[in-house]
């Protein structure tokens, strides 16, 4: 398990340093710079050249690179060049949060309500109930999260006035962002999990089970779900990662300061260390999250075991 | 099982409470003593239009209030209320004295002496002094500690640009402090629009000490700056924008009624039109498609910028260096469609290159003095093409370089389907994202480009000195004409006003008519705008709104 572990994280290390480096120079390639104004175009060729020397931008890229790299692995991500004067980690911790919320309510609820919906579907098969909840299901993937959110906010929030229009300013106004979110992840989820839940009722351990004798819940729950889950586990990985790292749609619309429209716009103003600092921030936790998702695969499924754990 | 189960719903619940901590939903930090106000919050959501409370919108995130850097219109929105330079522009766009008491001008209008006024302070109590303004422009100028609006100081003090380029000390730069409330201030040129240039935010003072004490915090959080405009900041976050207060140590305070003005970062336009019909905010900025469903409400509005829109031909490419295919393409569209159908947000059609309403002379504005110079002819615009083709030998493949927003691409097509009815040619779309386009047209590899420029000062010289000997003549589409070099010069000289504004008349007249730019439209904005709000100002250019004067009744 240590060893794993081990080999794990070196991978991860290996994986992380090539995508500092695949961004840092591909972002180069972006066209302009981060002053950008009609105003600088004003100035005449060695005038932007001093102005780019205050930030270093007129070295050559590999000396930049090299640079960069230092200061990440002591930890500095930089200041942003758009936000001028804030560092880019203080810059994401401050608009982590607000996204993580969303993110965190949505897989909550869009996990319970479509594993509900699915097991439903699958026990009451080719019935109405089927029918009705793959029909959601259907809606859920083909409908936009940014049509659902448009429409929340029209009727629930200006219509009825029941919950805030926009605005990140109390516990209320992450409730429809996070319903919009997790309107895919509901749709998602049932559908996987009645497939999921199908095929494992087919299985011959199922009639073990209820040729012993086991009451109906048990052996739905201990031996139907349990196993039906495994495969759901896979995608609940990338689903993590795209929620809680933030929406660029949904929290414009609802105006949350949070951390998805900050990675386009960063781009947009060619914030280099800001786009730096998220892609490593999104790709560290991607691979962080795949991590513990192999480690719940043994927890869950005990067929599953990583490999040195039998030493 | 069972107590695995409740533990893990505990680390969820666990976690979720310290998500929610970190979420930061009021905005202040928990530790600030100003929560405790937080019981009467849902009387706070539920106001009318009888609480002496103002709601904006900002349409994107606030990037720096540090004022000698910072360079963007949402910056410039705050701090034009915030803090106040020597004079401040009224409703008519006229400087009147804000800072400043009043002021002298010498004969040869080089030398500016401001008195300031007595009992002006900064919102800790200091008194403003005539160095708070000399400190804050130094600073402004200094490379160091400047931003790219640094050009607004040095091109016009005295001594200036040789501080800015390191080559002289700070006692170069002429600006004296006399005493506390005497600053002298030495031109390079004559500059009508000079009282303009102080209102601008690159002008405002800063408290020497004040800002020392901050070091790099300064202009951070809502209580690393001192204020000394109308309001003072209560509270400000990049991402949801800032609350303001009526400041109580305002020279004026007497005349700004509305007591809170809060102004929130909202991305989406239709999400802004909902907060609006929901009356949480007061005024709302409509995109075109929402124009005409709200074009007859007693409540819509347009207002104009000055910044106008234009196609820049480049000259040193072919075939825009034959002068017959430029007329051409200059006369064979007319921006009135453009403007009506196709952009249908309040901006009006150009047929000149300074718009409307900037200052001229003698009470008239420059447009009113001109008239229209490009008058769209499809006959003839018809006979110089062939004209042109003629000379050249050959139909050219014509290339129009255009920016990726919505708006570009619209006027990209629009010029393309007339050209292809009015002349019977192809012309291509060359897109680009709008940095990428600077790049292009700063290494001069286009043929037309649809370009833009928004004004600094309410004067025709911030648009027509662009063209006189620019530092990167490929960006300005390599037009050389001494006359027209020569007409600018001796306008920056000028210290009689008339003569003045004759030559830059001339000017626009000689660049238009020599086919280096094609007219497009003049910026505008269509807008819906509560009933009970009024005095409500905004400038065509610099820094705008201003909410001193409005108010809710």
């Amino acid at each position: 398990m240590k060893k794993y572990l081990f080999v794990r994280i070196i991978n991860i290390l290996i994986t992380l340093y090539i995508i500092a480096t695949a961004t840092f120079f591909l972002m180069k390639q972006l066209p302009g710079s981060p002053f950008d104004e009609e105003r600088l175009s004003n100035l005449s060729e060695e005038q932007r050249i001093e102005f780019y020397a205050k930030y270093g931008l007129d070295k050559p890229l590999s000396e930049q690179y090299v640079l960069y790299l230092k200061n990440l692995v002591q930890g500095d991500l930089g200041d942003s060049f758009y936000f001028k004067g804030q560092g880019v980690s203080e810059l994401i911790a401050g608009r982590i949060g607000p996204s993580a919320l969303l993110g965190f309510q949505a897989v909550l609820l869009g996990f319970t309500l479509g594993i509900v919906l699915g097991i439903i579907a699958a026990f009451k098969h080719n019935t109405m109930w089927d029918f009705s909840t793959m029909l959601v299901a259907v809606l859920g993937v083909s409908v936009p999260n940014f049509v659902f959110a448009a429409l929340l906010q029209y009727y629930v929030g200006l219509k009825l006035g029941i919950l805030p229009v926009a605005f990140w300013e109390s516990y209320s106004s992450s409730i429809m962002p996070s319903l919009a979110l997790s309107l895919i992840v509901i749709a998602l989820i049932a559908r996987f999990t009645r497939n999921e839940m199908l095929e494992v009722l087919q299985q011959d351990y199922m009639l073990t089970a209820r040729a012993k004798g086991l009451s109906q819940f048990k052996v739905i729950y201990k031996h139907a779900i349990r196993n039906a889950l495994i495969p759901v586990i896979t995608i609940l990985g990338p689903i993590v990662v795209s929620l809680l790292t933030g929406s660029l749609v949904i929290e414009n619309i609802f105006g949350v300061p949070g951390i998805g429209s900050l990675f386009v716009d960063s781009i947009k103003v060619n914030d280099y260390t800001t786009i730096m600092g998220l892609t490593l921030f999104y790709s560290a936790f991607f691979v962080l999250t795949m991590l513990v998702i192999d480690l719940l695969y043994g927890v869950i499924d005990p067929r599953i075991r990583i490999s040195g754990a039998k030493e | 099982m069972k107590y695995a189960w409740s533990k893990k719903m505990s680390i969820l619940l666990l976690s979720l409470m310290v998500l929610l901590a970190g979420c930061n939903f009021s905005g202040k930090s928990s530790t600030e003593p100003t929560e405790s106000e937080g019981g009467d919050k849902p009387a706070e959501q539920s106001r009318g239009k009888d609480e002496n409370v103002l709601n904006m919108s900002l349409d994107n995130d606030i990037p720096d209030l540090n004022q000698v850097k910072t360079t963007d219109a949402i910056s410039f929105a705050i701090l034009n209320n915030v803090m106040e330079g020597l004079f401040r522009l009224d409703e008519n766009n006229e400087p009147q004295p804000a800072m400043a008491e009043s002021y002298e001008k010498s004969e040869d209008g080089l030398t500016y002496t401001f008195k300031l006024k007595d009992g002006i302070n900064w919102s800790n109590g200091d008194p403003v002094t005539a160095n708070d303004f000399k400190y804050s422009w130094l600073r402004a100028m200094h490379p160091d500690t400047a931003g790219s609006y640094a050009s607004i100081l040095t091109e016009y003090i005295k001594g200036g640009a040789v501080f800015a380029a390191r080559e002289a000390e700070a006692d170069a730069v002429a600006i004296e402090v006399k005493d506390d409330r005497t600053l002298t201030v030495e031109l390079v040129q004559p500059t009508p629009f000079f009282l303009g240039l102080t209102a601008f935010v690159t002008y405002f003072p800063l408290n020497e000490k004040f800002v020392s004490e901050q070091g790099d915090m300064f202009a951070l959080t809502y209580d690393s700056v001192l204020y000394n405009g109308p309001y003072v900041l209560t509270d400000y976050d990049q991402a949801k924008g800032v609350s303001m207060e009526k400041n109580p140590e305002y020279w004026d305070k007497e005349n700004v009624a509305i007591e809170k003005v809060n102004m929130k970062v909202i991305k989406e336009q239709s999400t802004a039109l909902n907060l609006y019909e929901a009356g949480e905010l007061d005024k709302v900025y409509l995109s075109s498609a929402d124009v005409d469903t709200y074009k007859d409400s007693p409540e819509f509005a347009t207002e104009t910028e000055f910044r106008s829109y234009f196609i820049q031909f480049n000259l040193g490419k072919e075939p825009f260096n034959n002068e017959n295919i430029r007329k051409a393409l200059q006369l064979a569209y007319d921006p009135e469609v453009l403007t009506s159908v196709i952009l249908n947000n309040g901006s009006e059609p150009a047929y000149g290159l300074i718009a409307p309403k900037m200052a001229g002379v003698d009470g008239k504005s420059f447009r009113e003095l001109q008239g229209d110079v490009i008058k769209p002819d499809v006959e003839k615009a018809k006979e110089l093409w062939e004209k042109g083709v003629e000379e050249l030998g050959k139909t050219p493949e014509i290339e129009l370089l255009i920016s990726d927003d919505t708006v570009s691409k619209d006027t990209g097509t629009f010029l393309q389907s007339e050209y292809k009815k009015n002349l019977g040619i192809d012309i291509n779309l060359a897109t680009q994202p709008y940095s990428g386009r600077l790049d292009t047209m700063r290494a001069g590899d286009y043929q037309m480009a649809v370009n833009r420029w928004g004004a600094d000062y309410n004067d025709s010289m911030t648009y027509l000195d662009l063209w006189e000997k620019p530092s990167n003549p490929h960006f300005r589409g390599n037009y050389t004409s001494s006359k027209y070099d020569e007409l600018v010069a001796s306008a920056k000289t000028e210290a009689d006003d008339k003569v003045r504004m004759d030559k830059l008349l001339e000017a626009e007249k000689l660049i238009l008519e020599d086919g280096a730019l094609g007219p497009l439209y003049y910026d505008g904005l269509s807008y819906l705008q509560k009933p009970y709000l009024k005095g409500l100002v905004t400038h065509p250019y610099g820094a705008s709104p201003e909410l001193k004067w409005a108010t809710v009744q």
